[in-house]
């Protein structure tokens, strides 16, 4: 069981997938949900009728699979417009736009849960639209999106896994090299899962904390 | 009229952008400066990973020359065996170097060059059994891994000899651990698998022999079926290669022993 032919170079070798899985998780995640929160006003804001184009598409990045859309988006960039756009750049842009468009109605469903009481309340006392967005909704809105927030940030992070089809070496990529060269299957995915789990604990413990410490009132 | 002549200026301009300047695939290649090959890395030793998991091996070599002669650098996408074609297609590389045999059937997809390697079938035999060529293995124990097309060929060539028998193994492995334990006296392998066996040393008393005259496997780069610039860059490529000794001196890198032909007689091409 610990008669193993891994050496420290295969150790690096997988925290460098690591560092790549962490790497496009923080781009898409961070891009993704600015985009997602634009969106998810603008859908609260113009009404369910005129956003129905912008939902339709953000539909198609959450109804079709992960790993088709990258492997459409990649085979469209390189054959029909003939880019050449590395795999990582495609990567984060497909993963991007998949978590933009489930951050869109986290942030949707977040906002229309504060009370329009609260928000006519906030107007008459003459805060403008902005103001009232900043100081009344935000507040209020981001702990309601929080718990959703954390969960989608952690399925992108092992959604990301998918990555490897567009040439990205990942962790879980990482991992299948090895146990091609080294044939330990079961010792590498335990310890390709402990590297997930050590990235994705701290995540779901800093959500936990936050949730807390905000739900005192 | 202004705005027909608006219109005409936009209809040219979207014509100018639908139809870009035409260059072939060897012009793309040098011009953008990588060579991207598709190469199977879990089939040594024609592709594999060394200790430090760098891509190694005959396939990544040849690759590599390649880049070289076209004045590029080579980036290797690891390609497992039923992508390489997809991989093609979908334009994540330019070409193959994947030890992909030339059928008939592919070549309706993909074009195809010259042979670059043979898969050659090899004896390879215990040191006490005697064996020095194939026709010395009439009457003999014999056997090979079931079901691959050595195997066939043989159990079919014992038939003929009608002397001799002919044993089934699971796995390559139990055929060379059977032939040094002295259970078999010899058997038929493609000469990478027979080599790399007899190189590591596991299987003490045995050694490649001679030639079986069965099939060669022959295989060749591929690249796009339309890319003719490509595909005779290739040719001469493969040509070169075999001329300037470098073929030969990759064989013996990586596989070692007689190194196969790769022209067929009487044949063209």
């Amino acid at each position: 069981m610990f008669d193993t032919a891994l050496t420290s170079s295969d150790f690096l070798f997988l925290a460098r997938g690591a560092g790549m899985t962490l790497l496009v998780t923080a781009i898409s995640v961070v891009l993704g949900t600015c985009l997602g929160i634009a969106c998810g006003i603008f859908r609260f804001q113009v009404g369910p009728w005129w956003a129905a184009p912008m939902t339709f598409l953000l539909d198609i990045f959450r109804s079709i699979p992960l790993l088709i859309q990258l492997v459409l988006v990649n085979a469209f960039l390189g054959m029909v417009l003939k880019l050449k756009i590395s795999g990582f750049s495609v990567a984060c842009g497909v993963l991007t736009l998949y978590t933009a468009a489930y951050c869109a109605e986290i942030v949707r469903g977040a906002i229309e849960a504060v009370p329009g009481t609260t928000r006519r309340a906030a107007r008459s006392l003459g805060l403008t639209w902005w103001q009232d967005m900043t100081s009344i909704v935000l507040p209020l809105a981001t702990r309601v999106a929080l718990p959703s927030w954390i969960g989608l940030a952690l399925g992108v992070m092992k959604d990301s896994a998918l990555v490897y089809i567009v040439q990205v070496t990942e962790l879980l990529k990482a991992t299948q090299i090895l146990i091609t060269r080294l044939q330990e299957p079961l010792l590498l995915l335990m310890i390709c899962g402990l590297f997930y789990f050590v990235i994705s604990f701290p995540l779901a413990r800093l959500g936990g904390y936050l949730e807390r410490r905000w739900s005192n009132d | 009229m202004k705005h027909w002549n608006a219109l005409a200026a936009i209809a040219v301009a979207v014509a100018c952008l639908s139809t870009p300047a035409h260059a072939d695939k060897l012009d793309d290649i040098i011009s953008s400066g990588t060579l991207r090959c598709a190469v199977v890395l879990d089939f040594p030793p024609m592709g594999s990973r060394d200790a430090d998991n760098n891509p190694i091996g005959f396939d990544v070599d040849y690759c590599n020359d390649l880049a070289k002669a076209l004045g590029v650098t080579a980036e290797i996408v690891e390609t497992p065996f039923p992508e390489r074609i997809p991989a093609l297609m979908s334009g994540q590389v330019d070409v193959g170097v994947a030890s992909t045999s030339d059928t008939l059937e592919r070549a309706k997809t993909v074009g195809f060059s010259v042979p670059y390697f043979a898969f050659e079938m090899v004896v390879t035999a215990s040191d006490k059994s005697g064996i020095k060529s194939f026709d010395d293995m009439k009457g003999k124990t014999v056997g090979a891994t079931a079901g691959t097309f050595e195997a066939i060929a043989l159990e079919k060539q014992v038939t003929e000899w009608g002397a001799g028998e002919f044993r089934p193994y699971q796995t390559q492995a139990d055929v060379f651990l059977a032939l040094s334990q002295g259970q078999l006296d010899a058997t038929v392998s493609t000469s990478t698998v027979a080599q790399a066996n007899v190189k590591t040393g596991n299987y003490p008393g045995i050694a490649v022999v001679g030639k079986a005259p069965f099939d060669i496997d022959y295989v060749a780069l591929f690249t796009n079926r339309d890319e003719y610039g490509f595909i005779n860059y290739l040719n001469l490529f493969v040509n070169q290669q075999v001329r300037t000794g470098r073929y030969a001196e990759l064989f013996e890198k990586w596989v070692g022993g007689e190194v196969p032909s790769l022209t067929v007689p009487n044949a063209y091409r």
